[in-house]
């Protein structure tokens, strides 16, 4: 190393590149790991193999991300070229990447690669054991058939029940966290002790808590005896249900007394199971508790002064809570709920574990579909169709936090 | 942070001569924080001493409380299950122990890297990095998933630790939180090292990771317990009986068990009694790190 500064135009130049080979050189690498070729074990044998599949049915693909790497190399190649003269500038600069190095392999890999590779096959039918065959906007264009093809509802019917699920699961959980936070707020002894036992269901892993609630909702499971029990108290009779394989509806439940019967083919008429609801009320469960701690802290920066100020003008607790520590949190409710939306939306663990969908498709969700038809668990493979849903999926998320964040974000304004 | 801040939140009110009606309050609350408790850990204690039932009595209605007789061979029996193929439960047990510790601590020298970059130096495309980090933190994971998994077919790692620690070695969360961190520290130190001749892998190593600990002690943890209860990508990736993680083996024995419920119960609290008592005892760490990522954020 030298100690005067490299001021010689020609190794910035060569330094300039050298960036730009290896640039378009790894991003085609990621290309290539991630072209849309078939799979399977004769492909697979060696590189050799692979690259010969990838010249023979991706080469499209790689064109396309092969012009993008050249004009990211080229600028990347000018900000070296540029940064090279200043000693200084061009060691925060090797030094910057190299330290970024393992998040730039797994995120151009494992994020942005995949990505691209998703939305190709997405436009193509894909098992992995052939060559994606092209077939446009097929695959979108099948998720939707559901709305007017009853054997096709699927994914229809796995919206319908994450959008329930959302709607219920999001405010009921934002509620009760803030309710928790604010009780755990006031001055106490015990506060670790409390905070630390009413956040332990969230710790513990969703397939624990999932299997314990299974059991909980058996028919001679211990919320039989619990509504019994209670019940009992007042006269009332309980026949014990079966919570998980209930395919009735909420809107049924409260039709049918009254006489009118809706019939299975109209399911998006019935509202969530009691399946459903079950599973939604576990996750409120384990759920609530995380988001109490974040309200937790953010109530801990409340000046304590405008409580004070507030009683010395003679407001109630109430009209503090509501007029002081709501508007306060306002930012962490707006978080909790995208936060809550998006994983509302892609509830996975839970379905494959107590209910795999059933009863009547009534627990039915995108992501569950997505997995099954991925893996081939509803017959043949369809990875295409399964990645379509993916994206059909990820539109409606963003689009729902967008409009979330629009209206909670305007709201702030008012105060 | 959190202590100062709590004797702060005590309100001048606690010091006057208390009423008859704030001590009425002050059990009221003390009682409702008593039973929400109950009820958040209820689940725990029931599943405890349900996988110390017979096969009868664990489904039997009226449900029990305590078991009627202490059975402590459902324990040793779920310890000594063996699916074949080298399937066995301390199998399960070191499989989910090492990934999860193995990422845990990738996790934390990868991220704390990626974050002093964004947070203490200055070169161009950070900022760029950084917003399509914070862009890509949106995608929601249902996208991926198929795709890793034909490229983890490709790489021949279906089956192998590597796809897991591959795909999750770092993280945006974990660099979020450590940015944030960093940021927070006073330039002070840095700049009279700097002085001295030090570079920023000097700084790195020797000014902000002590100085981080606890930040960093918090994405150690929350990563230990993420990879811990993760599921999905387990069940795509690890699908042989020797590979498989607890959460997994807990899926397959609910099928296998059906009604044997005692026996998966024993299972179920085996996963959760390491996690749980690695949360009590740095619960403050965990709730550091969800706190920070949520207000912060």
């Amino acid at each position: 190393m030298q100690k005067q500064e490299v001021r010689s135009p020609q190794s910035a130049n060569l330094a300039a590149f050298w960036t730009f080979l290896i640039v378009v050189a790894v991003l085609l690498i990621v290309a290539i790991l991630n072209a849309p070729t078939k799979g399977g074990p004769q492909v697979m044998e060696s590189l050799s193999t692979y690259l010969n599949e990838v010249r023979k049915s991706a080469l499209p693909f790689i064109l396309v991300i092969g012009i993008g790497a050249v004009i990211i190399g080229i600028l990347a190649g000018r900000v070296v070229r540029r940064e090279w003269v200043d000693r200084k500038r061009r060691g925060d600069l090797l030094i910057g990447f190299l330290f970024l190095l393992p998040y730039l392999f797994v995120t151009l890999t494992f994020v942005l690669g995949v990505l691209l590779f998703a939305l190709y096959i997405s436009f193509t039918q894909y098992d992995i054991f052939t060559s994606p065959k092209w077939v446009g906007l097929q695959n979108y264009a099948l998720a939707f058939r559901g709305l007017t093809d009853p054997v096709r509802k699927d994914f229809i019917q796995g919206l319908y029940n994450v959008f329930w699920y959302a709607l219920i699961v999001v405010p009921v959980q934002t509620a009760l966290a803030i309710a928790l936070a604010v009780l755990l707020n006031a001055p106490m002894r015990f506060k670790q002790l409390f905070r630390t036992i009413f956040y332990a269901p969230s710790v513990t892993s969703s397939v624990v808590i999932t299997l314990i609630f299974i059991w909980f909702y058996l028919k001679t499971g211990y919320l039989n005896f619990g509504i019994a029990k209670v019940l009992g108290v007042f006269g009332i009779p309980w026949e014990n249900i079966n919570w998980l394989g209930d395919p009735r509806g909420l809107f049924q439940l409260i039709a049918e007394p009254m006489g009118l019967r809706i019939p299975s083919e109209q399911w998006y008429l019935r509202g969530p199971s009691i399946a459903w609801m079950a599973i939604m009320f576990q996750n409120i469960f384990t759920t609530a508790p995380t988001f109490m701690i974040m309200f937790l802290a953010a109530l801990q920066d409340v000046n304590p002064a405008l409580y004070e100020a507030a009683s010395i003008d003679g407001a109630s607790g109430w009209q503090q809570f509501s007029k002081i520590t709501l508007p306060l949190l306002r930012p962490i409710i707006l978080l909790v709920t995208v936060l809550g939306t998006i994983g509302s939306l892609q509830v996975f663990d839970q379905v494959y574990l107590a209910t795999q969908g059933g009863p009547l498709g009534t627990s039915q969700t995108p992501v569950y579909l997505i997995f099954s038809e991925a893996l081939g668990k509803l017959g043949p493979i369809h990875m295409g169709y399964a990645a379509a849903m993916a994206f059909i999926l990820a539109a409606i998320i963003f689009i729902i936090t967008y409009f979330q964040r629009r209206l909670l974000e305007r709201g702030t304004q008012s105060y | 942070m959190a202590t100062t801040v709590e004797k702060l939140s005590i309100p001048a009110g606690t010091r006057k001569i208390r009423p008859a009606s704030y001590t009425i309050s002050l059990i009221i609350r003390y009682l409702l924080l008593i039973s929400i408790g109950v009820v958040l850990f209820l689940p725990f204690i029931l599943a405890t001493l349900g996988s110390f039932k017979t096969d009868t009595e664990i489904i039997a209605y009226p449900p029990t409380f305590l078991p009627a007789r202490w059975l402590v061979e459902n324990w040793v029996n779920v310890w000594n299950t063996d699916l074949g193929q080298g399937g066995t439960f301390p199998r399960w047990l070191f499989n989910t122990a090492f990934l999860s510790v193995t990422i845990a601590i990738l996790e934390v020298i990868f991220c704390s890297m990626a974050a002093y970059a964004f947070a203490r130096m200055k070169f161009p495309g950070r900022d760029t990095i950084f917003n399509i980090m914070l862009a890509t933190m949106m995608i929601p994971s249902a996208v991926a998933f198929i795709p890793a998994y034909v490229i983890m077919t490709k790489l021949h790692l279906i089956n192998s630790n590597w796809s897991l620690i591959l795909q999750f070695m770092v993280s945006q969360s974990g660099i979020f939180i450590l940015t944030q961190f960093f940021r927070s520290i006073p330039k002070d130190l840095e700049e009279a090292a700097f002085i001295d001749g030090a570079g920023h892998a000097q700084i790195y190593r020797q000014v902000i990771l002590p100085l981080a600990r606890p930040a960093l002690l918090t994405v150690l943890i929350l990563q230990f317990q993420g990879m811990w209860n993760k599921f999905l990508e387990p069940l795509l990736y690890l699908n042989s009986p020797d590979k498989y993680v607890l959460n997994v083996a807990l899926s397959i024995f609910q099928q296998q068990y059906k009604a044997q419920w005692n026996l998966t119960l024993v299972g179920a609290m085996v996963n959760a009694i390491p996690v749980l008592i690695i949360f009590f005892v740095f619960s403050r760490y965990f709730i550091q790190g969800v706190a920070y990522t949520g207000v912060k954020g």
